[in-house]
């Protein structure tokens, strides 16, 4: 997993973009609002002077957005609303829509037999099944229980008898909505807590014993530890090293092997190995710094060595309304920088709020670094690095610690409290909180590589520190609530188109509009080709023709100028409206993404968690006041 | 010999409305349904001014596609008129205020199904915002009206045709209306609740409430509605009150008993002496709806066979007397 910049935002940070303001959520929610209620007023304008009369129609649209305000918002009363929601959710049940939790056991049930035993992170495989197929699911169910249900009641009129009592709009649609999310509700916690099962009992397992142990001296010379290595089971064995402590007895945690380790004991005077269980899941909550490059003079940049194919990849990312007036086209997405080995180029992380009251022991340091070989070296061997602790006030510098670097999977480290090194002056033990942090708490790590003529690549979000841990529960907890939003968001949409449309026709837009949401990274970078003038297949037309005359992507298009231009210009003008529709619609690959931080271990952060509620807020006022007026301005019996 | 009595068709006992408030309102309504591009499709009503007052029982009388449904959508703000306007207790139609003192049964009672008749009423009840006592309250003094309480607790999807209106009839009631719009309120309805339903209306009016109804049942229309209008493509062909409309001036009827074949020869003999025309002298019929009331109400008082009239065919007779010794066999 790679974080992206807009990853690291603090939630005020990405609400409010200080240095680019046109990125700014809040802009982007005023915006698309205020498009909202402009479009809504032109077009119910339209309606009712075609129905009425230029100057009629202006009074009607002004008397339902009198009513709105005067009358039915105030007027909403949460009993009505809990009524219709309790029927709405009554409806669901009766209709038997919670088979589908049944169908989800039933599935996970089998779905063992399918999963890859032969994985290297089973817990990764596990956790990211679940939740995938937990939220295509719901997402589903959520489709197709808010677009029917409106239409249904309009035809059988059931309707009628319900609008001819002193029902709001503003309340039938609260009601629907509220009443299917407390049925998606009623779906998702089951299969939370089946998935929760199914992932760590599924993660469960023994190793028979011990295959081979060996007394060896220690690091020190001074006592002896014990090596050895695990049965095979499962298709992996750990490798361990124990310790025997003042009584006799031995304790010792195995290697990492599939994502887990075990505690191995024995008790003094007995000879059973006693091999516990797997650990339990953790989700690491990671303590970023910022990144910095020394080139290979030791001079400072700001990025590192491109290796080739980084920079390039650029795009608009969600740039929000930005990208909409074409005003940025710097790269968006991050991309690794190099330091070269055996020069002066190293990667430096200054990473802030370095406290005694969070690191307790020592500083638990995570690597998830990229190597990139110029030549074939010794091809046997891993390239190698050093990490070195820096206090850049007081020039304090620990002694280089060399390490190995393991590819596509996380380096853990602990650094030590006291290190040896220099405060300066002298060489002696350094205290890292007395000698190495800042006053201002902040604490610089440097990385090199050690290979002449090798790379080594990193970006911000591959070295963090791991100050704490939250525990698997939660961070599954706050995936699903992610996946809960998403319903909430669809159940809205579907609950507006069905105001005006009928079932199935309201479904599809839901789902049109699910799926725009899923292109729009696609969409944007189209766009971003074709601002920047890249060949890279072009639009949908010329995508189409190319695909016909079986044209490489690359290659200029081979039409003649004429057709070419109309083409191109027809393109543009396509993709241009599918950025401004895919803009106004949630981002829902976003908030699937946190199923990604769940998978790969990492704490689902806060204000992530925060971004996703206040977009779904905002998304279900927008679908709320839409499918409002035109409830109201609809003729129920018509 | 019996007293001969000379009545007029019969007269309702409300006083005539001059001074009471206008509850319903429509003012040069017109209704014109159109297609989806717009196009004119049906011209459904054709300027209705009419007003219903206070505490009478109004019918809309017509055949179908008269525009009785759409006049009473109007009114509920199902539709909104293309023309005209709609006032219900002074306010447009368009308002949902308005429904708080609006009882409405519709054509077909549009209930949910999956919900039983106690959970129906308590849903509208709940809609109302009524507190969970007095809707609890309510609620079973309206099952116990409609005649349901057997049947309170089974989902409304095994009920029959004439339990649907009764739940249709109770969940209109359920906020104490002032105004009752009842929709078809007869149709598909056995004779006794037939007779039931036309009770409870009259009953209604009697507690001081406005009835406005619509129907293509003539007799039952004849027998409750103080007013009617009477309307046909569209538009408003007659409007008054049933008594005068029915009233046919220059007939008259003479009901007597005991009287001898002389005695009828005399009258008739009369009545041309005095230069009128007699148009029949007959025994009456009583109605097909008193006659089956009789029966079952006989019935329910004893049940078993019944010895069927003479009237009836022979044959017939002797079959149904078969099944009744069967019935009774077994």
């Amino acid at each position: 997993m790679t974080l992206q910049p807009e990853d690291f935002w603090s939630y005020s940070e990405w609400l409010l973009r200080p240095d680019a303001f046109l990125q700014s959520a809040i802009l982007q929610g005023i915006v698309l609002a205020i498009l909202a209620v402009l479009i809504g007023l032109i077009i119910g304008y339209l309606l009712a002077a075609a129905r009425k009369g230029p100057s009629e129609g202006f009074y009607s649209v002004a008397r339902v957005v009198r009513d709105l305000f005067v009358f039915d918002l105030p007027g909403t009363s949460p009993a009505r609303v809990y009524a219709l929601g309790r029927l709405a959710f009554k409806e669901a049940i009766r209709r038997r829509v919670l088979i589908v939790a049944g169908i989800f056991v039933v599935g996970l049930l089998f779905a063992g037999w399918y999963l890859n035993p032969n994985s290297d992170d089973p817990a990764r495989l596990y956790i990211s099944f679940v939740l995938t197929a937990t939220n295509y699911l719901i997402l589903m169910l959520a489709l197709f229980i808010s677009a029917f249900s409106l239409p249904a009641d309009i035809q059988n009129r059931t309707l009628y008898t319900i609008v001819t009592k002193p029902v709001r709009a503003t309340e039938i649609v609260l009601g629907r909505v509220l009443g299917f999310v407390a049925v998606g509700t009623c779906l998702l916690v089951p299969m939370g807590v089946a998935s929760y099962f199914f992932v760590t009992r599924g993660l469960q397992h023994d190793h028979a014993g011990i295959e081979e142990i060996e007394k060896v001296p220690d690091s020190s010379g001074q006592g002896f530890v014990y090596v050895g290595k695990t049965t095979y089971d499962r298709n992996h064995f750990h490798t361990f090293t124990l310790f025997e402590d003042e009584e006799g007895n031995l304790e010792g945690v195995t290697n990492i092997a599939r994502g887990h380790q075990h505690i191995i004991t024995r008790k003094q005077g007995s000879d059973d190995y006693v091999i516990e269980r797997p650990l339990p899941l953790t989700a690491r909550v990671p303590a970023y710094g910022d990144l910095y490059f020394l080139d290979r003079t030791g001079q400072r940049t700001e990025s590192g060595i491109d290796a080739g194919y980084e920079q390039r990849k650029g795009g608009y990312g969600s740039a929000g309304l930005e990208r909409l007036i074409g005003r940025t086209s710097e790269a968006k997405r991050i991309e690794f920088g190099y330091v070269e080995g055996g020069s002066l180029g190293a990667g430096i992380f200054t990473f802030p709020n370095v406290t005694e009251a969070k690191y307790v022991e020592d500083i638990p340091l995570q690597l998830n670094l990229r190597a990139y070989r110029a030549h074939k070296g010794k091809i046997d061997r891993k390239l190698r690095g050093t990490i070195t602790l820096r206090n850049p006030d007081s020039g304090a510098v620990t002694n280089a610690r060399t390490f190995e670097v393991n590819e596509y999977q996380v380096d853990d480290y602990r650094i030590p409290l006291v290190l040896p090194g220099n405060d300066g002056e002298n060489n002696r033990d350094l205290n890292v909180f007395e000698d190495l942090v800042t006053d201002e708490g902040t604490l610089q790590i440097e990385l090199r590589c050690l290979d002449r003529g090798q790379y080594l690549g990193m970006t911000k979000g591959d070295v963090f520190l791991k100050p704490q841990e939250t525990s698997f529960a939660w961070n599954l907890t706050k995936a699903y609530i992610s996946i809960w939003l998403q319903m909430v968001m669809v159940i809205s949409f579907g609950v507006m188109f069905s105001t005006f449309l009928n079932g199935s026709v309201a479904m599809l837009m839901t789902f049109v509009c699910v799926l725009l949401g899923f292109a729009a990274e696609g969409i944007y970078d189209v766009r971003h080709f074709i601002d920047s003038n890249q060949s890279m297949g072009g639009g949908p037309i010329e995508s189409l023709i190319r695909i016909a005359k079986q044209d490489a992507m690359t290659t200029e298009l081979d039409v003649d100028a004429l057709t070419s231009k109309v083409v191109k210009g027809a393109d543009t003008a396509i993709i241009y409206s599918m950025d401004a529709i895919a803009t106004s619609l949630p981002n829902l690959p976003k908030m699937l993404g946190t199923a990604e931080y769940a998978a790969s271990g990492f704490d689902i952060f806060g204000s992530l968690l925060g971004r996703h509620i206040t977009t779904t807020l905002a998304y279900f006022l927008v679908a709320f006041f839409v499918s409002y007026f035109c409830l109201k301005t609809r003729e129920i019996a018509a | 010999m019996e007293t001969e009595q000379i009545t007029a068709t019969q007269e309702p006992a409300t006083p005539v409305a001059t001074d009471r408030q206008v509850v319903i309102e429509t003012r040069n309504l017109s209704k014109i349904y159109r297609d989806f591009w717009g196009r004119e499709k049906v011209k459904a009503l054709k300027s209705l001014d009419i007003e219903v007052q206070q505490g009478e029982i109004f019918g809309l009388l017509g055949p179908n596609g008269s525009g009785k449904s759409t006049t009473i959508k109007l009114i509920l703000g199902l539709l909104f008129p293309t023309s005209g306007r709609v006032l219900v207790f002074d306010k447009d139609a368009s308002e949902t205020r308005k429904n708080e003192r609006i009882g409405y049964l519709p054509e077909e009672s549009y209930l949910y199904k999956f919900l039983t008749a106690e959970e129906t009423l308590d849903f509208y009840g709940r809609l109302f915002d009524m507190s969970g006592e007095h809707r609890k309250r309510r609620v079973n003094e309206l099952i116990k009206l409609v005649g349901l309480e057997h049947a309170r607790h089974r989902q409304l999807r095994e009920y029959s045709k004439g339990m649907m209106r009764r739940v249709g009839l109770a969940q209109a009631l359920i906020n104490d209306p002032d105004l009752i719009i009842l929709d078809e309120p007869t149709t598909g309805l056995d004779p006794i609740a037939t007779r039931e339903m036309k009770d409870t209306i009259l009953n209604l009016r009697e507690q001081g409430k406005t009835v406005l109804l619509c129907s293509h049942q003539l007799a039952d229309v004849q027998d409750v509605c103080d007013r009617v209008a009477i309307l046909h493509q569209g538009e408003l062909k007659e409007l008054g009150r049933v008594s005068d409309l029915l009233k046919v001036q220059d007939v008259t009827e003479v009901h007597a008993r005991g009287l001898s074949d002389d005695a009828k020869q005399e009258i008739a003999e009369l009545i041309k002496r005095h230069g009128g025309e007699l148009k029949s002298i007959d025994n009456p019929t009583a109605t097909m709806e008193e006659l089956f009331l009789n029966i079952v109400r006989e019935s329910e008082a004893r049940p078993g066979a019944r010895r069927l009239s003479t009237a009836a065919g022979s044959e017939t007779a002797a079959a149904s007397d078969g099944a009744a010794k069967d019935g009774d066999a077994s």
